[in-house]
């Protein structure tokens, strides 16, 4: 009865499937890995259209593991978000000491002969309506820099992460057709990404369509390369990369893993730093 | 790198809950909290210790011993320390610390090796406004040393001058005065200012005799008496010298700068301009006059 429902059981070879669903896989030129990995396997990802709500794999790419297959170290993400949280909070709260609050110059009775317990001032800390000891003092800047290189592998850390749970995705351009919500929300949806999305491009001049489209998802985020750090990319479910933007935040990953003057990026901090 | 951790790690990741703002986590015992407790729970030494001078926070002045006789007085004059905060200092370099440098690229032996080459690397440091006046190059790793260099150091002994031109190559030392090796340490920052070159200063009077010495290889000394003193040592330390005149790279071998000259191929003077990429060089002759070496 459910045999007809039920599909045969077909081996299936990987590389076969994945050759069959190529559209043009001679129009689009493999990625050359800078630094080419000596002890690692390059990690792959598909490159998938973003012209159309369903998906069409285009083509392998191979990822440079020491970007996308870093020890995924949830620690240093964590003192990344911490970093990002805490740099531009400046705590406002603000309490007065015993000297600071109006009055309580007099002595409130004398010292002796009322029975009472001895006291010099009414705005002591054990009245009420006295100073507070060792309270909070406005403003208290909570800035600090992160070291260069633990900002560096957070990146890296993170994007392994987001790799290595399918929340990565690789596109070929952030172009669609139409500046309809409605259609990147079916892409997302169709395409099991999200519900939060973050599209980074290469540069901060983003298409037309999905500028229009993505402005009223609160959800849907556009971000340049620039701009991408770890907090927004754990913030959002899913993390989308165009191809130019893939290359460019490897490249720049790459060149400061592999640097050999690295010195001035890890002195102290300074303004203006070079 | 390619440690199996990593590995273990991502495989794990796939299987495990997204990791997001609310699952993460510090390394454990990592942080502790600062807040100190109230009252009884508080502790009532306020981390000084116990009574005295100490919870009072009155530090004694350094070397103050509580009235013994003080560790910094308790020996008589020592004259070897003498204007110690006026002579020079030459921080080291060893040879073999010069050898990992040419071995891995990080410095260009085809070409002649002095100390902006040397700071370029970023692996060597001086503060010349703490009276550091450039390259020691010790002795250390001088049986190894078999790179071919023509190499200018502010210092060096007998047996690193042996070992340089047992090799093949040539050794020079020279003294940079304080505003050259100003320029010296960042000579990108130095160019971006747009000022001229300086022309290097002859060197004090009690440093005269080193840099003038054949023995010493220094850049005032007569250049025969130093092929003379190369055969000597070459006899004193039992190799056979290599002869320069034969060599290929007889060019690179033999260039020298100049007593006034600071970087290789640049005069005092001039203007390097790296954003247009041109030098300009004095027109003026009495500008010419006072650059003259």
């Amino acid at each position: 009865m459910f045999s007809c429902t039920i599909p045969k059981l077909r081996i299936i070879f990987p590389t076969a499937r994945s050759l069959s669903s190529l559209a043009s896989p001679s129009q689009i030129e493999p990625r050359q890995l800078a630094f080419p990995p000596k002890y690692q396997q390059p990690r792959q990802v598909w490159l998938e259209n973003f012209d159309t709500i369903e998906e069409k794999k285009l083509a392998i790419l191979e990822l440079h593991p020491e970007v996308f297959a870093a020890n995924p170290r949830v620690d240093i993400i964590h003192d990344n978000v911490r970093w990002q949280s805490l740099y531009r909070y400046v705590s406002y709260a603000h309490t007065k000491s015993r000297f600071e609050v109006r009055g309580g110059g007099r002595k409130p009775w004398p010292q002796k002969g009322l029975g009472r317990a001895r006291h010099g001032s009414i705005r002591s800390p054990l009245f009420r309506g006295g100073g507070v000891i060792h309270g909070p003092k406005s403003p208290n800047p909570h800035f600090y820099m992160l070291p260069f290189y633990t900002r560096i592998h957070g990146l890296t850390a993170t994007l392994s992460i987001k790799l290595a749970q399918d929340d990565l995705h690789v596109i070929t351009d952030l172009e669609i057709p139409t500046d309809d919500p409605n259609f990147v929300e079916e892409l997302v949806k169709s395409r099991k990404w999200g519900p939060s999305v973050l599209f980074v491009d290469e540069s901060d001049i983003m298409p037309r369509n999905i500028t229009a489209a993505t402005d009223s998802v609160k959800h849907f985020n556009l971000m340049p390369a620039y701009g991408l750090n770890v907090y927004s990319m754990l913030k959002h479910d899913t993390l989308v990369l165009t191809r130019a933007a893939l290359d460019l935040i490897e490249s720049k990953l790459l060149t400061h893993l592999h640097k050999n003057n690295s010195v001035p990026n890890t002195q102290k901090y300074k303004l203006n730093q070079v | 790198m390619g440690s199996n951790t990593a590995e273990k790690a991502l495989q794990m990741l796939k299987f495990l809950p997204r990791v997001c703002l609310a699952n993460l986590k510090p390394s454990p015992g990592s942080r502790t909290s600062k807040k100190r407790g109230r009252g009884q729970h508080g502790g009532d030494k306020h981390g000084a210790g116990n009574k005295g001078s100490g919870q009072r926070q009155n530090y004694m002045r350094l070397g103050y011993e509580t009235g013994n006789n003080p560790f910094y007085l308790r020996f008589p004059h020592e004259p070897y320390y003498q204007g110690h905060h006026l002579r020079r200092e030459y921080p080291p370099l060893s040879m073999l610390d010069l050898l990992k440098l040419i071995e891995m690229n990080r410095l260009d032996a085809s070409k002649p090796i002095d100390l902006v080459s040397i700071l370029n690397t970023g692996l060597y440091k001086i503060f010349p406004d703490q009276r550091q006046y450039g390259v020691n190059l010790t002795d250390e790793g001088a049986d190894v040393f078999n790179a071919k260099v023509n190499i200018e150091v502010q210092w060096a002994t007998e047996p690193v001058i042996a070992a340089i031109e047992r090799a093949g190559g040539v050794i020079t030392t020279a003294y940079y005065d304080q505003h050259s090796l100003q320029a010296m340490i960042n000579a990108k920052k130095f160019f971006e200012r747009g000022v001229p070159i300086p022309r290097r200063m002859m060197p004090p009077p009690d440093a005269i005799e080193y840099y003038a010495d054949p023995t010493k290889r220094g850049y005032l000394a007569d250049p025969e008496k130093i092929s003379e003193e190369r055969l000597v040592l070459a006899q004193k330390y039992g190799y056979e010298l290599p002869q320069i005149e034969k060599d290929p790279e007889y060019e690179m071998l033999t260039e020298r700068k100049d007593p006034r000259q600071i970087f290789y191929g640049l005069h005092p003077g001039w203007v390097v301009n790296l954003k247009d990429k041109v030098i300009l060089k004095p027109q003026d002759e009495e500008l010419e006059r006072y650059y003259a070496s």
